[in-house]
Protein backbone atom coordinates (compact mmCIF):
# COMPACT_ATOMS: atom_id res chain seq x y z
CA UNK A 1 0.00 0.00 0.00
CA UNK A 2 1.21 3.62 -0.86
CA UNK A 3 2.68 5.33 2.18
CA UNK A 4 0.24 8.87 3.00
CA UNK A 5 2.23 10.22 5.18
CA UNK A 6 5.57 9.20 5.31
CA UNK A 7 8.22 11.85 5.36
CA UNK A 8 5.94 13.70 3.07
CA UNK A 9 5.06 16.40 5.30
CA UNK A 10 7.09 18.02 7.90
CA UNK A 11 7.26 19.97 11.19
CA UNK A 12 9.17 22.93 10.39
CA UNK A 13 8.29 25.87 13.43
CA UNK A 14 7.42 25.38 16.56
CA UNK A 15 6.13 28.29 19.31
CA UNK A 16 5.79 27.34 23.14
CA UNK A 17 4.26 29.32 26.04
CA UNK A 18 3.78 27.45 29.05
CA UNK A 19 3.56 28.76 32.70
CA UNK A 20 1.14 31.40 33.73
CA UNK A 21 -0.41 33.95 32.18
CA UNK A 22 -3.14 35.36 34.36
CA UNK A 23 -3.47 38.42 32.23
CA UNK A 24 -3.52 37.28 28.89
CA UNK A 25 -6.71 35.92 26.83
CA UNK A 26 -6.69 32.51 25.37
CA UNK A 27 -6.86 33.94 21.83
CA UNK A 28 -3.84 36.39 22.59
CA UNK A 29 -2.04 33.36 23.78
CA UNK A 30 -3.02 31.66 20.54
CA UNK A 31 -2.05 33.87 18.67
CA UNK A 32 1.53 34.58 19.90
CA UNK A 33 2.14 31.08 19.89
CA UNK A 34 1.73 31.04 16.64
CA UNK A 35 3.56 34.63 15.69
CA UNK A 36 6.58 32.50 17.11
CA UNK A 37 5.96 29.46 15.57
CA UNK A 38 6.05 31.25 12.11
CA UNK A 39 9.12 33.23 13.03
CA UNK A 40 10.60 30.48 14.36
CA UNK A 41 10.44 28.67 10.21
CA UNK A 42 11.80 31.89 9.27
CA UNK A 43 8.48 32.49 7.82
CA UNK A 44 6.50 35.20 7.24
CA UNK A 45 3.20 35.63 8.51
CA UNK A 46 1.85 36.50 5.20
CA UNK A 47 2.96 33.29 3.73
CA UNK A 48 1.25 31.22 6.30
CA UNK A 49 -2.13 30.51 4.63
CA UNK A 50 -3.75 27.72 6.73
CA UNK A 51 -4.82 27.34 10.18
CA UNK A 52 -5.96 25.03 12.51
CA UNK A 53 -7.48 26.08 16.10
CA UNK A 54 -6.91 22.80 18.19
CA UNK A 55 -9.50 22.93 20.86
CA UNK A 56 -7.61 21.06 24.07
CA UNK A 57 -11.68 21.30 26.36
CA UNK A 58 -14.09 18.70 25.08
CA UNK A 59 -17.93 19.97 25.14
CA UNK A 60 -19.30 23.00 25.23
CA UNK A 61 -17.10 25.09 27.74
CA UNK A 62 -16.36 28.70 28.85
CA UNK A 63 -14.14 29.07 25.31
CA UNK A 64 -15.44 30.77 23.02
CA UNK A 65 -15.85 28.89 19.46
CA UNK A 66 -16.78 31.42 16.75
CA UNK A 67 -16.57 34.78 17.80
CA UNK A 68 -13.15 35.69 16.90
CA UNK A 69 -9.82 33.24 16.33
CA UNK A 70 -6.23 34.08 16.30
CA UNK A 71 -5.71 33.81 12.34
CA UNK A 72 -7.79 36.91 12.40
CA UNK A 73 -5.81 38.88 15.48
CA UNK A 74 -2.66 37.85 13.48
CA UNK A 75 -3.66 38.88 10.54
CA UNK A 76 -3.03 35.66 8.63
CA UNK A 77 -4.24 35.91 4.99
CA UNK A 78 -5.92 32.40 5.11
CA UNK A 79 -7.06 30.35 2.80
CA UNK A 80 -7.92 27.50 5.48
CA UNK A 81 -9.13 27.83 8.78
CA UNK A 82 -10.64 25.24 10.83
CA UNK A 83 -11.34 23.78 14.40
CA UNK A 84 -10.28 20.67 15.82
CA UNK A 85 -11.39 19.43 18.89
CA UNK A 86 -10.44 15.59 20.42
CA UNK A 87 -9.24 16.85 24.02
CA UNK A 88 -5.63 15.75 24.38
CA UNK A 89 -5.89 13.99 20.71
CA UNK A 90 -6.41 17.23 18.45
CA UNK A 91 -3.23 17.76 17.70
CA UNK A 92 -2.23 14.28 16.28
CA UNK A 93 -5.91 14.63 14.94
CA UNK A 94 -5.28 17.92 13.36
CA UNK A 95 -1.95 17.42 11.71
CA UNK A 96 -3.30 14.21 10.22
CA UNK A 97 -6.19 16.59 8.49
CA UNK A 98 -3.53 19.40 7.76
CA UNK A 99 -1.49 17.05 5.72
CA UNK A 100 -4.48 16.66 3.94
CA UNK A 101 -5.55 20.02 2.69
CA UNK A 102 -1.88 20.78 2.24
CA UNK A 103 -1.65 17.47 -0.28
CA UNK A 104 -4.82 19.22 -1.89
CA UNK A 105 -2.82 22.40 -2.76
CA UNK A 106 -5.54 24.28 -0.32
CA UNK A 107 -2.77 26.03 1.55
CA UNK A 108 1.25 26.18 1.21
CA UNK A 109 1.87 26.77 5.23
CA UNK A 110 -0.62 26.07 7.67
CA UNK A 111 -0.32 27.01 11.30
CA UNK A 112 -1.88 24.68 14.28
CA UNK A 113 -2.18 26.28 17.17
CA UNK A 114 -3.84 25.67 21.06
CA UNK A 115 -4.05 27.48 23.94
CA UNK A 116 -5.18 27.00 27.45
CA UNK A 117 -6.55 28.79 30.86
CA UNK A 118 -6.64 26.43 32.76
CA UNK A 119 -4.45 26.86 35.55
CA UNK A 120 -5.94 31.17 35.49
CA UNK A 121 -9.42 28.81 35.68
CA UNK A 122 -8.40 26.78 38.32
CA UNK A 123 -7.54 30.02 40.46
CA UNK A 124 -10.90 31.55 39.95
CA UNK A 125 -12.76 28.28 41.02
CA UNK A 126 -10.44 27.34 43.82
CA UNK A 127 -12.51 30.31 45.44
CA UNK A 128 -15.68 28.99 44.56
CA UNK A 129 -15.17 25.55 45.49
CA UNK A 130 -16.30 24.01 42.30
CA UNK A 131 -13.72 22.70 40.75
CA UNK A 132 -12.89 21.23 37.43
CA UNK A 133 -15.39 19.33 34.61
CA UNK A 134 -17.81 21.02 37.12
CA UNK A 135 -17.10 23.65 34.36
CA UNK A 136 -17.24 21.73 31.42
CA UNK A 137 -19.63 19.43 29.46
CA UNK A 138 -22.35 21.54 31.07
CA UNK A 139 -24.83 18.97 29.20
CA UNK A 140 -24.69 15.09 29.26
CA UNK A 141 -22.39 14.65 31.12
CA UNK A 142 -24.70 12.43 33.42
CA UNK A 143 -21.69 11.26 36.50
CA UNK A 144 -22.14 14.61 38.09
CA UNK A 145 -24.92 13.88 40.56
CA UNK A 146 -22.66 11.31 42.05
CA UNK A 147 -19.78 13.33 42.60
CA UNK A 148 -18.23 12.56 39.09
CA UNK A 149 -16.88 15.84 39.15
CA UNK A 150 -13.22 15.47 37.66
CA UNK A 151 -11.36 13.56 35.70
CA UNK A 152 -9.37 12.00 38.65
CA UNK A 153 -13.11 10.99 39.63
CA UNK A 154 -13.04 8.44 36.98
CA UNK A 155 -9.69 7.76 35.42
CA UNK A 156 -8.87 6.53 38.69
CA UNK A 157 -10.64 3.68 38.12
CA UNK A 158 -7.78 2.36 34.94
CA UNK A 159 -5.67 2.74 38.35
CA UNK A 160 -8.27 0.75 40.40
CA UNK A 161 -8.92 -1.99 38.14
CA UNK A 162 -5.25 -2.53 36.79
CA UNK A 163 -3.89 -2.84 40.93
CA UNK A 164 -6.79 -5.60 40.90
CA UNK A 165 -5.92 -7.09 38.39
CA UNK A 166 -2.21 -7.25 38.20
CA UNK A 167 -0.85 -6.28 41.65
CA UNK A 168 0.22 -2.95 40.36
CA UNK A 169 1.38 -0.67 43.44
CA UNK A 170 1.20 2.87 44.83
CA UNK A 171 4.86 2.80 44.76
CA UNK A 172 5.07 1.74 40.91
CA UNK A 173 3.10 4.26 40.12
CA UNK A 174 5.43 6.57 42.07
CA UNK A 175 8.76 5.64 40.00
CA UNK A 176 6.71 7.32 36.84
CA UNK A 177 5.73 10.54 39.11
CA UNK A 178 9.37 10.52 40.12
CA UNK A 179 10.94 9.86 37.21
CA UNK A 180 9.06 12.42 35.42
CA UNK A 181 10.11 14.79 38.03
CA UNK A 182 13.71 14.10 37.48
CA UNK A 183 13.15 14.98 33.61
CA UNK A 184 11.25 18.05 34.58
CA UNK A 185 14.50 19.11 36.61
CA UNK A 186 16.30 19.84 33.46
CA UNK A 187 13.71 21.72 31.70
CA UNK A 188 13.34 25.39 32.02
CA UNK A 189 10.16 25.74 30.77
CA UNK A 190 8.93 22.75 33.81
CA UNK A 191 6.47 24.35 36.18
CA UNK A 192 8.32 21.87 38.73
CA UNK A 193 11.71 22.36 37.58
CA UNK A 194 12.90 23.64 41.10
CA UNK A 195 11.01 21.15 43.03
CA UNK A 196 12.89 17.32 43.93
CA UNK A 197 10.65 14.41 44.21
CA UNK A 198 11.61 10.60 45.72
CA UNK A 199 9.44 8.18 46.07
CA UNK A 200 8.77 8.98 50.07
CA UNK A 201 7.51 12.21 49.52
CA UNK A 202 5.36 10.57 46.36
CA UNK A 203 4.26 7.85 48.91
CA UNK A 204 3.43 11.02 51.88
CA UNK A 205 1.47 13.10 49.03
CA UNK A 206 -2.71 13.37 50.51
CA UNK A 207 -4.72 10.76 48.67
CA UNK A 208 -7.00 12.18 46.44
CA UNK A 209 -9.68 10.01 45.00
CA UNK A 210 -8.14 6.67 46.01
CA UNK A 211 -6.24 5.19 44.80
CA UNK A 212 -4.56 8.11 43.24
CA UNK A 213 -2.43 10.63 45.13
CA UNK A 214 -2.27 14.31 44.55
CA UNK A 215 1.76 13.65 42.57
CA UNK A 216 -0.41 10.95 40.54
CA UNK A 217 -1.89 13.99 39.19
CA UNK A 218 -0.72 15.85 36.27
CA UNK A 219 -0.38 20.09 36.74
CA UNK A 220 -2.67 22.90 35.18
CA UNK A 221 -1.04 25.67 32.98
CA UNK A 222 -1.70 28.46 30.83
CA UNK A 223 -0.28 28.84 27.94
CA UNK A 224 -0.09 27.88 23.77
CA UNK A 225 1.59 25.91 21.94
CA UNK A 226 1.63 26.45 17.60
CA UNK A 227 3.96 24.66 14.95
CA UNK A 228 4.01 25.44 11.45
CA UNK A 229 3.78 22.42 9.00
CA UNK A 230 4.36 22.07 5.12
CA UNK A 231 5.45 19.74 2.60
CA UNK A 232 9.26 18.18 2.62
CA UNK A 233 9.73 20.12 -0.27
CA UNK A 234 9.13 23.30 0.95
CA UNK A 235 10.45 22.32 4.63
CA UNK A 236 13.92 21.88 2.82
CA UNK A 237 14.64 25.74 2.45
CA UNK A 238 13.22 27.06 5.79
CA UNK A 239 15.52 27.92 9.53
CA UNK A 240 15.28 25.18 11.43
CA UNK A 241 15.54 21.37 10.40
CA UNK A 242 12.50 19.59 9.60
CA UNK A 243 10.64 17.66 11.68
CA UNK A 244 9.00 14.79 9.62
CA UNK A 245 5.82 12.95 10.48
CA UNK A 246 6.69 9.27 9.67
CA UNK A 247 3.35 7.95 10.41
CA UNK A 248 0.29 8.72 12.44
CA UNK A 249 -2.83 6.67 13.77
CA UNK A 250 -5.83 6.67 15.91
CA UNK A 251 -8.02 4.03 17.91
CA UNK A 252 -11.09 4.20 19.71
CA UNK A 253 -11.91 2.43 23.18
CA UNK A 254 -15.32 2.36 21.32
CA UNK A 255 -13.59 -0.56 18.94
CA UNK A 256 -13.95 -2.42 22.27
CA UNK A 257 -16.82 -1.07 23.06
CA UNK A 258 -16.84 1.46 26.33
CA UNK A 259 -18.57 -0.94 28.09
CA UNK A 260 -16.34 -3.89 27.95
CA UNK A 261 -13.71 -4.68 30.72
CA UNK A 262 -10.59 -4.64 29.03
CA UNK A 263 -10.91 -1.29 28.52
CA UNK A 264 -10.28 -0.65 32.19
CA UNK A 265 -6.89 -1.62 31.76
CA UNK A 266 -5.64 -0.78 28.56
CA UNK A 267 -5.89 2.52 26.25
CA UNK A 268 -7.04 2.33 22.24
CA UNK A 269 -3.04 1.75 21.69
CA UNK A 270 -3.27 -1.12 19.31
CA UNK A 271 -4.79 0.22 16.37
CA UNK A 272 -3.33 3.55 16.65
CA UNK A 273 -0.21 2.30 16.81
CA UNK A 274 -0.69 -0.55 14.26
CA UNK A 275 -1.28 2.32 11.48
CA UNK A 276 1.10 4.88 12.66
CA UNK A 277 4.24 2.00 12.93
CA UNK A 278 3.12 0.60 9.65
CA UNK A 279 2.97 3.98 7.91
CA UNK A 280 6.24 4.58 9.51
CA UNK A 281 8.09 1.58 8.81
CA UNK A 282 9.42 0.47 12.44
CA UNK A 283 8.82 -1.53 15.31
CA UNK A 284 8.67 -0.44 19.14
CA UNK A 285 12.72 -0.63 19.20
CA UNK A 286 13.19 1.60 16.86
CA UNK A 287 11.51 4.46 18.89
CA UNK A 288 14.66 6.61 20.51
CA UNK A 289 12.23 8.55 22.49
CA UNK A 290 8.29 8.72 23.56
CA UNK A 291 5.94 11.53 25.25
CA UNK A 292 3.22 9.69 26.53
CA UNK A 293 0.01 11.39 27.65
CA UNK A 294 0.17 11.32 31.31
CA UNK A 295 -2.81 12.69 32.68
CA UNK A 296 -1.92 10.69 35.19
CA UNK A 297 0.64 7.88 36.03
CA UNK A 298 -1.42 5.04 35.06
CA UNK A 299 -2.04 6.43 31.67
CA UNK A 300 1.53 6.02 31.31
CA UNK A 301 1.96 2.70 32.87
CA UNK A 302 -1.01 1.12 30.42
CA UNK A 303 0.84 2.70 26.98
CA UNK A 304 4.30 0.76 28.02
CA UNK A 305 2.35 -2.05 28.06
CA UNK A 306 0.04 -1.56 25.36
CA UNK A 307 2.88 -0.16 22.95
CA UNK A 308 4.88 -3.68 23.69
CA UNK A 309 7.59 -2.33 25.58
CA UNK A 310 6.65 -4.90 27.98
CA UNK A 311 3.53 -7.54 28.60
CA UNK A 312 0.41 -6.60 30.06
CA UNK A 313 0.65 -6.19 33.63
CA UNK A 314 4.04 -6.06 33.71
CA UNK A 315 4.79 -2.14 33.37
CA UNK A 316 5.21 -1.89 37.54
CA UNK A 317 7.87 -3.91 37.77
CA UNK A 318 9.20 -2.27 34.21
CA UNK A 319 9.49 1.02 35.43
CA UNK A 320 10.21 0.28 39.19
CA UNK A 321 14.01 0.62 38.57
CA UNK A 322 14.27 4.20 37.35
CA UNK A 323 14.32 2.99 33.57
CA UNK A 324 12.36 5.55 31.91
CA UNK A 325 14.00 8.42 33.77
CA UNK A 326 17.11 10.73 32.77
CA UNK A 327 19.52 7.78 34.14
CA UNK A 328 17.67 5.00 32.59
CA UNK A 329 17.57 3.31 29.09
CA UNK A 330 13.81 4.42 28.00
CA UNK A 331 13.98 8.08 27.76
CA UNK A 332 9.95 8.70 28.10
CA UNK A 333 8.32 12.53 28.80
CA UNK A 334 11.69 14.28 28.27
CA UNK A 335 10.16 17.33 29.37
CA UNK A 336 8.63 16.45 32.86
CA UNK A 337 5.43 16.16 30.72
CA UNK A 338 1.72 16.62 32.02
CA UNK A 339 2.88 15.50 35.42
CA UNK A 340 5.44 17.63 36.17
CA UNK A 341 5.81 20.34 33.41
CA UNK A 342 3.47 22.48 31.87
CA UNK A 343 -0.16 20.95 30.57
CA UNK A 344 -1.07 21.46 27.17
CA UNK A 345 -2.79 18.33 26.20
CA UNK A 346 -0.51 16.03 24.01
CA UNK A 347 1.43 19.58 22.19
CA UNK A 348 3.29 19.44 25.45
CA UNK A 349 5.08 16.21 24.05
CA UNK A 350 4.70 17.16 20.51
CA UNK A 351 6.61 20.51 21.73
CA UNK A 352 8.97 18.13 23.18
CA UNK A 353 9.32 16.10 20.77
CA UNK A 354 10.49 18.97 18.04
CA UNK A 355 12.97 20.33 20.34
CA UNK A 356 14.42 16.82 20.85
CA UNK A 357 14.48 15.97 17.22
CA UNK A 358 15.77 19.29 16.51
CA UNK A 359 18.70 18.44 19.18
CA UNK A 360 17.88 21.39 20.89
CA UNK A 361 16.97 19.92 24.35
CA UNK A 362 19.78 20.94 26.61
CA UNK A 363 21.13 18.63 29.27
CA UNK A 364 17.97 16.73 28.69
CA UNK A 365 18.74 15.69 25.30
CA UNK A 366 18.52 12.18 24.27
CA UNK A 367 21.57 11.19 22.21
CA UNK A 368 21.28 11.08 18.60
CA UNK A 369 17.60 11.49 19.10
CA UNK A 370 16.51 10.51 15.45
CA UNK A 371 12.66 8.99 16.01
CA UNK A 372 10.12 10.35 18.32
CA UNK A 373 6.66 9.10 19.20
CA UNK A 374 3.99 10.81 20.81
CA UNK A 375 0.85 9.95 21.87
CA UNK A 376 -2.66 11.84 22.63
CA UNK A 377 -5.93 10.46 24.45
CA UNK A 378 -9.37 12.35 25.04
CA UNK A 379 -11.95 12.43 23.54
CA UNK A 380 -15.61 11.64 25.14
CA UNK A 381 -16.17 11.26 28.60
CA UNK A 382 -18.58 9.06 29.23
CA UNK A 383 -19.48 7.86 32.56
CA UNK A 384 -18.18 4.84 33.57
CA UNK A 385 -15.47 7.85 32.30
CA UNK A 386 -13.76 7.23 29.16
CA UNK A 387 -11.15 8.90 27.22
CA UNK A 388 -11.82 7.25 24.11
CA UNK A 389 -9.00 8.06 21.44
CA UNK A 390 -5.47 7.14 21.42
CA UNK A 391 -3.55 8.99 18.69
CA UNK A 392 0.19 8.14 18.31
CA UNK A 393 2.01 10.26 16.01
CA UNK A 394 5.89 8.90 14.88
CA UNK A 395 8.51 11.82 13.95
CA UNK A 396 12.20 11.77 12.85
CA UNK A 397 14.68 13.99 11.48
CA UNK A 398 16.49 13.54 8.11
CA UNK B 1 -26.84 27.05 53.30
CA UNK B 2 -25.39 24.51 51.44
CA UNK B 3 -24.87 24.49 48.18
CA UNK B 4 -27.08 22.15 45.83
CA UNK B 5 -25.30 19.03 44.02
CA UNK B 6 -25.30 18.95 40.54
CA UNK B 7 -28.25 18.16 39.13
CA UNK B 8 -28.61 14.72 36.49
CA UNK B 9 -28.65 16.27 32.81
CA UNK B 10 -31.98 15.21 31.76
CA UNK B 11 -32.27 14.71 28.33
CA UNK B 12 -35.01 13.55 25.63
CA UNK B 13 -32.40 10.16 25.41
CA UNK B 14 -33.10 9.54 29.15
CA UNK B 15 -36.01 11.40 30.70
CA UNK B 16 -38.05 8.20 31.34
CA UNK B 17 -34.71 6.18 33.10
CA UNK B 18 -35.04 9.60 36.18
CA UNK B 19 -38.91 9.50 36.10
CA UNK B 20 -38.49 6.14 37.19
CA UNK B 21 -36.25 7.14 39.21
CA UNK B 22 -38.02 9.61 41.27
CA UNK B 23 -40.76 6.69 41.69
CA UNK B 24 -37.63 4.69 43.04
CA UNK B 25 -37.85 2.52 40.24
CA UNK B 26 -34.75 1.22 38.71
CA UNK B 27 -34.95 0.64 34.93
CA UNK B 28 -32.71 -0.24 31.85
CA UNK B 29 -33.23 -0.43 28.41
CA UNK B 30 -34.31 -3.25 26.99
CA UNK B 31 -34.50 -4.98 23.34
CA UNK B 32 -38.01 -6.76 22.56
CA UNK B 33 -35.65 -8.59 19.78
CA UNK B 34 -33.52 -10.47 21.60
CA UNK B 35 -33.67 -9.44 25.59
CA UNK B 36 -30.68 -8.00 25.65
CA UNK B 37 -30.35 -4.98 28.34
CA UNK B 38 -28.78 -1.44 27.54
CA UNK B 39 -27.33 1.59 29.72
CA UNK B 40 -27.55 4.79 28.89
CA UNK B 41 -30.32 4.82 25.91
CA UNK B 42 -28.50 2.49 22.60
CA UNK B 43 -29.77 1.13 19.68
CA UNK B 44 -29.28 -3.03 20.22
CA UNK B 45 -26.00 -3.72 18.18
CA UNK B 46 -27.11 -7.62 17.77
CA UNK B 47 -29.53 -6.53 14.94
CA UNK B 48 -31.07 -4.12 12.81
CA UNK B 49 -33.11 -1.84 14.66
CA UNK B 50 -36.33 0.58 14.11
CA UNK B 51 -36.62 3.96 13.83
CA UNK B 52 -34.75 5.64 16.60
CA UNK B 53 -34.77 3.82 19.85
CA UNK B 54 -38.11 1.31 18.70
CA UNK B 55 -36.77 -1.62 19.04
CA UNK B 56 -36.33 -1.13 22.60
CA UNK B 57 -38.30 -0.48 25.78
CA UNK B 58 -37.40 0.81 29.62
CA UNK B 59 -38.00 -2.14 31.72
CA UNK B 60 -37.74 -3.01 35.49
CA UNK B 61 -34.30 -4.06 36.33
CA UNK B 62 -33.08 -6.12 39.01
CA UNK B 63 -31.27 -3.24 41.09
CA UNK B 64 -28.47 -5.92 41.67
CA UNK B 65 -24.79 -6.26 40.89
CA UNK B 66 -20.90 -6.27 41.75
CA UNK B 67 -18.78 -3.88 42.68
CA UNK B 68 -16.27 -3.98 39.11
CA UNK B 69 -13.74 -1.17 40.31
CA UNK B 70 -13.95 1.96 42.49
CA UNK B 71 -12.72 4.98 44.20
CA UNK B 72 -12.71 6.97 47.14
CA UNK B 73 -13.23 10.65 46.88
CA UNK B 74 -10.84 12.15 50.02
CA UNK B 75 -10.98 15.79 48.58
CA UNK B 76 -14.68 17.33 47.56
CA UNK B 77 -14.50 19.28 44.13
CA UNK B 78 -18.20 20.56 44.45
CA UNK B 79 -19.42 21.98 48.15
CA UNK B 80 -22.25 19.85 48.09
CA UNK B 81 -20.63 16.83 48.57
CA UNK B 82 -19.02 15.57 51.94
CA UNK B 83 -15.91 13.22 51.73
CA UNK B 84 -15.00 10.42 51.83
CA UNK B 85 -17.56 8.73 49.01
CA UNK B 86 -17.01 5.95 47.28
CA UNK B 87 -17.58 6.19 43.39
CA UNK B 88 -17.74 2.85 41.55
CA UNK B 89 -18.77 1.16 38.44
CA UNK B 90 -21.05 -2.06 39.24
CA UNK B 91 -21.47 -4.17 36.87
CA UNK B 92 -25.08 -4.90 36.86
CA UNK B 93 -26.72 -8.27 36.58
CA UNK B 94 -28.16 -7.45 33.09
CA UNK B 95 -24.76 -6.62 31.74
CA UNK B 96 -24.47 -3.03 31.64
CA UNK B 97 -22.12 -0.94 33.45
CA UNK B 98 -23.63 1.94 36.04
CA UNK B 99 -21.83 4.35 37.89
CA UNK B 100 -22.71 5.62 41.09
CA UNK B 101 -21.90 5.95 45.07
CA UNK B 102 -22.04 2.55 47.15
CA UNK B 103 -23.16 3.77 50.75
CA UNK B 104 -23.97 2.26 54.30
CA UNK B 105 -20.84 0.85 54.96
CA UNK B 106 -17.40 1.99 55.94
CA UNK B 107 -15.54 3.55 52.41
CA UNK B 108 -12.67 1.53 53.00
CA UNK B 109 -15.38 -1.65 52.79
CA UNK B 110 -15.91 -1.19 49.10
CA UNK B 111 -13.94 -4.19 47.36
CA UNK B 112 -14.01 -4.91 43.74
CA UNK B 113 -16.91 -7.96 44.02
CA UNK B 114 -19.00 -7.02 46.39
CA UNK B 115 -22.22 -7.60 45.46
CA UNK B 116 -24.40 -4.45 46.02
CA UNK B 117 -28.32 -3.74 45.12
CA UNK B 118 -29.82 -0.62 44.62
CA UNK B 119 -30.29 2.14 47.27
CA UNK B 120 -32.92 5.15 46.38
CA UNK B 121 -31.66 7.90 48.10
CA UNK B 122 -33.20 11.20 48.37
CA UNK B 123 -30.01 13.47 48.20
CA UNK B 124 -31.30 16.40 48.85
CA UNK B 125 -34.93 17.64 49.11
CA UNK B 126 -36.96 16.03 45.56
CA UNK B 127 -33.80 14.89 44.78
CA UNK B 128 -34.19 11.04 44.36
CA UNK B 129 -30.45 9.46 43.54
CA UNK B 130 -29.96 5.73 41.99
CA UNK B 131 -27.67 4.93 44.74
CA UNK B 132 -26.19 1.68 45.97
CA UNK B 133 -25.10 -0.27 49.10
CA UNK B 134 -24.19 -4.00 49.74
CA UNK B 135 -26.40 -6.55 49.05
CA UNK B 136 -28.13 -8.32 52.23
CA UNK B 137 -27.23 -11.62 52.94
CA UNK B 138 -29.81 -13.67 51.13
CA UNK B 139 -28.94 -14.00 47.68
CA UNK B 140 -31.87 -14.00 46.23
CA UNK B 141 -32.61 -10.78 47.74
CA UNK B 142 -36.34 -11.50 48.92
CA UNK B 143 -36.53 -9.76 51.83
CA UNK B 144 -34.50 -7.09 50.56
CA UNK B 145 -36.02 -3.11 50.56
CA UNK B 146 -35.16 -1.11 47.99
CA UNK B 147 -35.95 1.45 50.12
CA UNK B 148 -33.07 3.49 50.48
CA UNK B 149 -32.82 5.34 53.88
CA UNK B 150 -31.79 9.34 53.63
CA UNK B 151 -28.13 10.02 53.16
Amino acid sequence: MAKALKNKFALVGLGLLAGRYPDRSMRALQTEAARLAIEDAGLSVAQVDGAVDLRLAPGSGDIPSSTDAFPRVLGMPCRMFFQISRGGAAGIMGIVAASKFLEMGAANYVVLACGTKDWSRSRSARASGVTSLNMIEKAGYWGKPFGDLTAVSHHSFFAGRHMYEYGTTAEQLGQIAVASRQWAALNPLAQFRDRPLDIEEYLDSPLVVDPYRLLDMCVVSDGAMAVVMTTAERAADLAKPPVYVMGAGVGEAMERLWWEKANYTRLAVETAKDVAFREADIEIDDVDFAGLYDCFTGEVLFQIEDYGWCGKGEGGPFVADGRIGPKGTLPINTSGGLLSAYHLGELTHLAEAVTQLRHEAGPRQVPDARIGLVSGHGGELLSPGMCSTHASLVLGRA
Amino acid sequence: MTPSRPRPNIDEDNRPFWEAVQERRFVLMRCQECGRWYWPAAYCRHHRNAPFFGSLRWEPASGRGRVFVCNIHRRAFHPAFEVPYVFALIELEEGPMFGSNIIGCPVEDVRVGMPVEIAFTEVEDGVVLPLFRPSAPDPSGANVSTEGARA
